[in-house]
């Protein structure tokens, strides 16, 4: 009972297929273009309002610059104020944490202390990792210079690092993103040579 | 006209209640689980592909006679992940913090059980009316016992409820169980948990109508059952 | 080579794709009531996951991020790993029957298990180069593996017990889930003192 190759059972398929494909693919590449821009405008307001939010003091930002420190790029935008002075900087920092990437946006002002933290990507364990949201966490950074150590390894602290409480149940997280700010001071020292440290 | 529209009726309600595609044909489980850490993300889950089950149902029914039968599965799946792609961008550029909160999911929308499902069981063999009832029925249901799962997470394992979409972050009660919430509730056992103890509840109301437990035999429930198990009678015949 | 181990390792203990990121619970549930279906059933996600990870990686990178046709991610990767898993059993069936009357019957399930999809589009966003991908997707073939089998065991011990009326078939199953994934949650520890 071998079957005879019939070209209709073969073609008929195959078109009705790639017409499907074709007619999706078009429909596909209509939405993309209508929602392109307004994606790429939603991000760029995301991280205006961000920016905004770990240096409140600054009126505007530069475009994306980056520095290396560490052997690693670090993004980071200058900070200006209403007079177009540059009064700081921030960096954009990642590290891995428990579940993914997380990438913090911190600001650091031109003597150093650090103006605010804030999680723009953190895909962590919800109700623990998570929590690195919250301002209880991220406050702990403020008006700090850093270098950062999370409480829990606080053995190794020579004296240089100043603590971080981690987050109940999610020491990971908490890790990640100490090392991410510490990855943004490193960057900054690098990019004011030294800084005032004071 | 009457009868017409009862019939109608009958596929939207049997999806919500005889027919819910999560606690009785036991589909759809890993967003049921991944998504219901929240109720915000859970019912967002829950529309979204309710929104892609509807379209797909409409688009499969309006070309169920143009769809050669041989190659209706991959017809399907093309169809349905175009759905999803749309409803990803939309989500993307409307509600970016859905997106967030969905992540993978989001896009995993094209292998969720239901959706395939009812095309292969349902919009595939019926008018296109009738399928847009069936799967609104379904989405309700899907969305449904999201919105019971996510509750009942949310409230046990944070304490309180947020919608951030509702008043900016805010929680809308004070935290019940004060710093020390349940939790186990939103990580991973307790998903596996409450889906059990919803299950027994869905066995429990089905079993006083007269109706047999939710089971799921190993996979009977899976839309590929069919393709399957025809594969395994062949390598039987040979 | 550490960062590779430690992938790896996270994807099999700490991120288990069943047990914490909920990602092929159908087969999880469905497949798992004896060990041998269980282990044929996590071998063949195991491999076609390699295989996918393998042509996806580099038509995502060469082809959809070249050309800015990204949005067409979903519909790709679904529908090469549709035809991947045809081909795979073609492939078995001709040139290694034995493989294949041990796996066949579990690779048409398997385009449809979000697991696959799952780790494809999670190593795109994850933004890992070609060993890393590989490395995550090995990790996360062995961790399913490792949670089919453990629950495996777990369920055939629970034919011989007594169960509520109330809870028997799926709900006790998933009661049994939930313990099994509570004791993956304790590996975290473990991964942060091996790697910390």
């Amino acid at each position: 009972m071998k079957k005879k190759f019939n070209a209709k059972d073969v073609l008929i398929p195959t078109i009705a297929l790639f017409l499907i494909a074709s007619v999706c693919t078009a429909i596909l590449a209509f939405t993309n273009s209508i929602t392109y821009a307004k994606i790429q405008e939603n991000n760029e307001k995301t991280k205006n309002e961000t920016r905004s939010a770990v240096f409140p003091d600054a009126l505007s930002f530069s475009e994306d610059k980056t520095v290396s420190a560490d052997g690693e790029e670090i993004v980071y935008n200058e900070a200006y104020s209403g007079y177009g002075d540059v009064i700081g900087y921030v960096f954009t920092a990642s590290d891995k944490g428990y579940g993914g990437t997380v990438t913090v946006m911190t600001g650091i002002d031109a003597d150093g202390n650090l103006s605010g933290v804030e999680t723009i990507e953190l895909s962590e364990t919800a109700g623990l990792g998570m929590n690195a949201k919250k301002a209880s966490f991220r406050d702990q950074f403020k008006e700090k210079t850093g270098p950062f150590i999370v409480s829990k390894d606080s053995q190794k602290n020579d004296g240089t690092f100043e603590e971080i409480n981690a987050l109940t149940g999610a020491t990971i997280t908490s890790r990640a993103v100490t090392s991410a700010v510490n990855k943004t001071v490193a960057a900054y020292k690098a990019l004011t040579g030294g800084g005032n440290n004071g | 006209m009457a009868e017409n529209k009862r019939s109608l009726f009958k596929e939207f309600s049997k999806g919500f209640i005889d027919e819910n595609p999560v606690l009785r044909l036991v589909l759809g489980t890993c967003p049921t689980l991944a998504v219901s850490t929240s109720v915000e993300s859970a019912v967002g889950m829950g529309i979204a592909a309710s929104i892609v089950l509807i379209c797909s149902n409409i688009a499969i029914s309006a070309l169920r006679k143009l769809i050669p039968s041989k190659v209706r599965i991959p017809a399907y799946i093309v169809i349905i992940a175009s759905f999803v792609t749309v409803v990803q961008m939309l989500v993307n550029a409307f509600v970016p913090t859905l997106n967030e909160q969905l992540g993978v999911y989001l896009p995993l929308i094209v292998v969720n059980c239901i959706i395939l499902g009812r095309a292969e069981a349902f919009a595939g063999k019926n008018n296109v009316l009738a399928s847009a009832f069936d799967g609104l029925g379904m989405g309700v249901g899907f969305t449904t016992a999201l919105f019971c799962m996510g509750f009942i997470r949310e409230f046990l394992g944070t304490g309180t409820i947020t919608i951030s979409l509702l008043n900016g972050g805010n929680a809308l009660f004070p935290a019940v169980f004060g710093d020390n919430p349940m939790t186990i509730f939103i990580l991973a056992p307790g998903g596996f948990f409450v889906f059990g103890m919803l299950i027994a509840l869905a066995n429990f109301i089905a079993e006083k109508k007269g109706k047999k437990a939710a089971q799921l035999h190993s996979c009977k429930a899976c839309p590929m059952f069919e393709t399957c198990t025809s594969g395994e009678k062949e390598a039987e015949e040979k | 080579m550490k960062w590779y181990l430690s992938l790896v390792l996270a994807a099999i203990l700490t991120n288990n794709f069943v047990l914490s990121k909920f990602l092929g619970i159908c087969p999880f549930l469905g497949v798992s009531k004896q060990l041998k279906t269980a282990s044929g059933m996590g071998i063949a996600v195991t491999f076609v996951m390699l295989m996918a990870t393998a042509v996806t990686f580099p038509i995502n990178k060469y082809l959809l991020e070249q050309f800015n046709l990204e949005y067409l991610q979903t519909i790709v990767f679904i529908l090469v790993i549709a035809a991947l898993v045809q081909l795979i059993e073609i492939a078995l069936k001709k040139y290694m029957p034995p493989l294949y009357n041990a796996l066949g019957i579990y690779l048409p399930l398997i385009t449809t298990n979000c697991a696959v999809l799952g780790v494809v589009v999670l190593n795109v966003e994850e933004g890992y180069n070609f060993a890393g991908a590989l490395a995550n997707t090995f990790g996360a073939g062995i961790g399913f593996l490792l949670a089919m089998v453990m629950f495996a065991g777990v369920r055939e011990r629970m034919e011989s017990s007594d169960i509520p009326e109330r809870l028997k078939g799926l709900p006790i199953t998933l009661v049994a889930a939930s313990l099994t994934s509570m004791s993956f949650l304790g590996f975290t520890g473990v991964v942060e003192g091996m790697l910390g």
